[in-house]
């Protein structure tokens, strides 16, 4: 991922976080099909998105939010038909999907090139649309306010530089072209020279309420006549030294030329009014409406990683300690005492910095409402997606990689598992479809499933396709049904005969396995022809530290995590027997469990496992293998440092590890030695 | 060094400002969201400038501006607009606000009228 | 007299990162080369735990300060025979696309630089055998000294 500036990287975390509860408040809003409470709060964050993109020269993205930031400003006042709520709701999606575009090419360090064109036409015509006929909301500014300088404390008094008598001065500024406002920026010229001086007189002089002077201003220039004790170098270097004054000119008035200045300025009898200041003017508040109240601070996530390696470093050199050689055989009660507080402590601090690389699925979960709500018009199918669990936490990196095979199941539950709605009503079946997507933490698992109760998967058809490909060659009573639907993530595999825009292209379901076998986990499928189908994904919440039981194969130490280990024993060899394929075997409790000599298994010379060794039984999916080894070495926690893309992968070893004594270790994977 | 207080809703906002503003003689020592942070802050830190967004939640920076000069009548408040936004900065500067900046701004312009104030 | 570490770190301070710097290495009498651009660290020999089921060339991995890396022979890749490890052998540890590996040599010698132009391609022949790990063969002083191709050396076979 390229790296931006940090002024980009700040804009897109930001205007990323306003989308997603941008989107959220919108969906809020259709489902209730009223927009009223929502209004305010998608004002300020329309408010917020164009401000800052206008800072970052995005004109596009900044435009289409000033649209709907004015259309949001005129909804209060007017009263909407269900009809325009709807379209109102449907140009937010559209804004939000284009921002999300933009933010895609801008995030991969291309620019954002999308026209807002299309879009700001659309949003300006329905604004129109609504706005004729409407009761302008702004009253009449009064007429009393002009040459209006709200009081301060040096009103009537003026900088003496000197005890001189005050001069009089002519200036004729200009502004900059870029200045905007002048006519504001005019008042605030004229508001700060009262510090400095004194019957300042200005023109134009109806700056503050009439907008038409900015034109006058730009043309002509501002005129202010004013008296100080400053001299005229020090007026000059003031007006220099002020922003957005692009030329000024500063003029000594004689006396006798003073008056006819003034007459020709305006014919004005009255100089400088000062007028209470009213009270402050009333401002449009826009207030939160349940925007979540949590403290947070946002966190680089290199610094939650350095954090994270850190703290396995730490329980490594912990290891380092409490397992020195150099305290072997000694009898040290304090020593163990003190170490096992160490223990506990680094245990919850392991606790606390996993848990902040968890994220809840929530997000994730709300994108998969909006692409349910999206396919519900494209399909043409009413659908309702029911979310349970959407607290669960998994880590940021299964949050990041989690979100495209989600979507490609519910998209095709939707595309072919949900019947339309004549057959679901000839089926017995509620007109709605419905898909469940639910989460929940079982075990050391993150286990998401996606329930649909369309026309489940059709075995038959599986069976011969795969058939067909070469994929299967048992007949089909052999198989289980676990086996035939494992075919459709297959590449290449699709039964759909026509490939829709969205899935059924045969390339999805078998990403979507890849996708998850990358995160560690497992995909398993039911499904019952005419109730409905059901995925279930399985992902190991990550565990870098494990729990381990170093056993010794000649010289090389293996670790294998004590979860699995179930019980060890010293068995004689005469014990061990072979069956028919010379697979050797050891009898416990009336019960054969199939024994793998690690040695043998992974070519491991100078072990003496003829004579003497240890085997441990290891258990994954209520199946039991018996392994056997040199000797138990010990019981460790240890870091899991995955291996390396230069070693290839072997079936039983999920990793490695170090030991206390800095050792390094291999971590055996129970399900790699499994016989089914 | 100038103490400057920064309010702005925006998290963007805020940090570009601050490095706009970092090693040009200013020293940020404080940032607030809305309103009524900003006048907290304003009374515990007691900046030499603050840089006042205009719309923000629970109280803006019009009101937030009042209550500052208020409290401290010599207060130097700059508001930060989006373009377009007359009746509001036209309010502020007649309410005491010392200057103005627009959005989109340079790290020159903003140098310049922080300087100026 | 200099030990190997002290050699060693002459080589690494001598280490910036112009274009063209080679670190010369020897197996056996001949002398090689490897652009120091991808070199991430050297270091004496140590303990090599070993991994199975791997291809030959690829001896085990290393602890180096808390990271696993893999370790590969280079004699086995240049097809030669096999010698002991002793006090003067070292691992080049290279970085290549983000991955770090450990290259096994006889021991280092220094950092030359060898301009472009006194680089000949290496003979077409044979591109299949030894060769493909050749980039080209240098020139400097009087010696010949053999550009191996890093890439191909830690890619698989």
């Amino acid at each position: 991922m390229s790296t931006h500036d940090p002024m980009m990287e700040m804009y897109l975390f930001e205007t990323n976080q306003l989308l997603n509860r941008l989107e959220q408040l919108c969906m809020d809003a259709e489902r209730k099909q009223d927009i009223s409470e929502e209004i305010p709060e998608i004002f300020r964050i329309m408010h917020t998105i164009k401000g800052n993109s206008m800072m970052m020269l995005l004109e596009d993205i900044g435009k289409v939010a000033h649209r709907i930031e004015d259309l949001f400003d005129k909804l209060d006042d007017i009263s909407l038909s269900s009809a325009a709520i709807e379209t109102i709701i449907d140009y937010n999606f559209e804004a939000i999907d284009f921002f999300k575009r933009e933010m895609n090419k801008l995030e991969l360090g291309g620019k954002a090139d999308g026209s807002s064109f299309d879009l700001v036409q659309k949003i300006e015509a329905f604004l129109e649309s609504i706005s004729n006929g409407e009761k302008p909301m702004v009253p009449p500014v009064s007429s009393d306010q002009k040459y209006f300088i709200p009081p301060s404390d040096n009103q009537t008094s003026f900088i003496a530089s000197e005890q001189a008598t005050p001069d009089a001065y002519f200036a004729r500024l200009f502004f900059d072209d870029d200045a905007q406002m002048e006519n504001v920026r005019a008042f605030t010229i004229v508001h700060n020279l009262k510090d400095k001086a004194e019957d300042i007189v200005y023109f134009p002089e109806d700056i503050v309420e009439n907008e038409g002077s900015i034109d006058k201003i730009k043309e002509d220039g501002f005129f202010i006549l004013f008296k100080t004790s400053e001299s005229q170098e020090e007026i000059h270097q003031y007006f220099s030294n002020l922003a957005y004054i692009n030329n000024q000119e500063v003029n000594l008035i004689e006396d006798q030329d003073y008056d006819s200045i003034l007459q020709d300025l305006k014919p004005k009898e009255e100089v400088v009014q000062a007028e209470p200041v009213a009270s402050p003017p009333k401002v449009e508040e826009v207030s939160t409406v349940g925007a979540s109240k949590q403290n947070f601070i946002s966190v680089d996530v290199q610094r939650v990683d350095q954090l994270m390696d850190l703290v396995g470093e730490l329980v490594v050199a912990e290891s380092m300690v409490v397992n020195n050689p150099d305290l072997l055989g000694l009898k040290l009660n304090n020593f163990d005492k003190a170490s096992r507080q160490l223990r506990l402590v680094i245990n919850e601090l392991q606790d606390i910095i996993m848990s902040v690389r968890m994220v809840p699925l929530s997000m994730t979960f709300q994108k998969m409402s909006r692409i349910v709500r999206d396919m519900k018009k494209k399909v043409n199918k009413p659908v309702e997606l029911e979310l349970v669990g959407e607290e669960t936490e998994v880590d940021k990196n299964v949050i990041e990689k989690i979100g495209d095979p989600l979507m490609h199941i519910i998209r095709n539950a939707m595309d072919h598992g949900i019947e339309d709605p004549a057959s679901r009503l000839e089926a017995g079946k509620d007109e709605v479809g419905k898909i469940t997507l639910s989460a929940s933490h079982v075990g050391g698992d993150v286990v998401i499933s996606i329930k649909d109760d369309g026309k489940g998967l059709d075995k038959e058809r599986i069976y011969d396709k795969a058939f067909e490909k070469g994929l299967i060659t048992k007949p089909m009573d052999a198989c289980s049904d676990q086996e035939i639907y494992q075919m459709i993530m297959n590449a290449g595999f699709s039964t759909k005969v026509e490939v829709t825009e969205f899935s059924g292209r045969g390339v999805g379901m078998d990403v979507v396995a890849k996708n998850i076998e990358s995160l560690g986990g497992a995909i398993q499928i039911n499904s019952e022809k005419g109730v409905g189908s059901e995925i279930t994904i399985l992902i190991p919440l990550t565990l870098a530290i494990v729990d381990g039981m170093m056993i010794r194969v000649a010289d090389t130490i293996f670790t294998l995590p004590i979860m699995s280990v179930k019980e060890s024993f010293i068995v004689s060899q005469d014990e061990v027997i072979s069956n028919s394929d010379g697979q050797e075997m050891v009898m416990i409790r009336g019960t054969c469990y199939p024994v793998i000599r690690l040695d043998k298994h992974y070519d491991i010379k100078g072990s003496h496992l003829d004579h003497e060794g240890i085997f441990v039984m290891i258990e994954h999916d209520d199946e039991q293998v018996l392994l056997f080894a040199d000797e138990l070495v010990g019981e460790q926690q240890v870091v899991v440092k995955s291996l390396s893309k230069y070693i290839k992968k072997v079936k039983g070893i999920s990793g490695f590890a170090l030991l206390g004594d800095g050792q390094i270790s291999m971590i055996l994977d129970p399900s790699g030695f499994m016989m089914a | 060094m100038k103490r400057l207080l920064i309010v702005d809703d925006a998290m963007f906002m805020r940090s570009t400002l601050k490095m706009m503003l970092r090693n040009q003689g200013f020293e940020v020592v404080g940032e607030a969201q809305n309103g009524i942070e900003a006048i907290r802050q304003y009374k515990s830190l007691k900046p030499d400038i603050v840089t006042m967004d205009i719309h923000m939640p629970e109280m803006g920076g019009l009101d937030a501006l009042g209550e500052i000069l208020k409290m401290d009548p010599k207060a130097k408040v700059v508001m930060i607009t989006a373009a377009g936004d007359q009746k509001h900065v036209m309010d502020a500067m007649q309410l005491g606000a010392k200057n103005f900046i627009v959005k989109p701004f340079t790290e020159e312009k903003v140098i310049k009228v922080m300087n100026s104030i | 007299m200099n030990t190997l570490q002290d050699e060693i770190q002459e080589i690494k301070d001598g280490m910036d990162f112009d274009a063209e710097k080679y670190l010369t290495f020897s197996i056996g009498n001949d002398k090689y080369g490897m652009d120091i651009k991808f070199i991430e660290d050297i270091i004496g020999v140590q303990k090599i735990t070993s991994v199975p089921n791997q291809p030959d060339h690829l001896k085990g991995v290393i602890n180096l300060r808390g990271i696993i890396i893999p370790v590969i022979d280079i004699r086995v890749r240049l097809n030669k025979e096999l010698r002991a490890y002793d006090d003067r052998t070292c691992i080049i540890v290279v970085n290549m696309e983000d991955a770090s590996v450990g290259i096994v040599v006889d021991t280092v010698l220094e950092v030359v630089s060898i301009e472009d132009k006194n680089i000949a391609n290496p003979p077409s022949y044979d591109q299949e055998g030894d060769n493909q790990y050749m980039k080209g063969i240098g020139k400097f002083k009087d010696d010949v000294i053999i550009i191996v191709d890093c890439y191909a050396l830690i890619s698989e076979s």
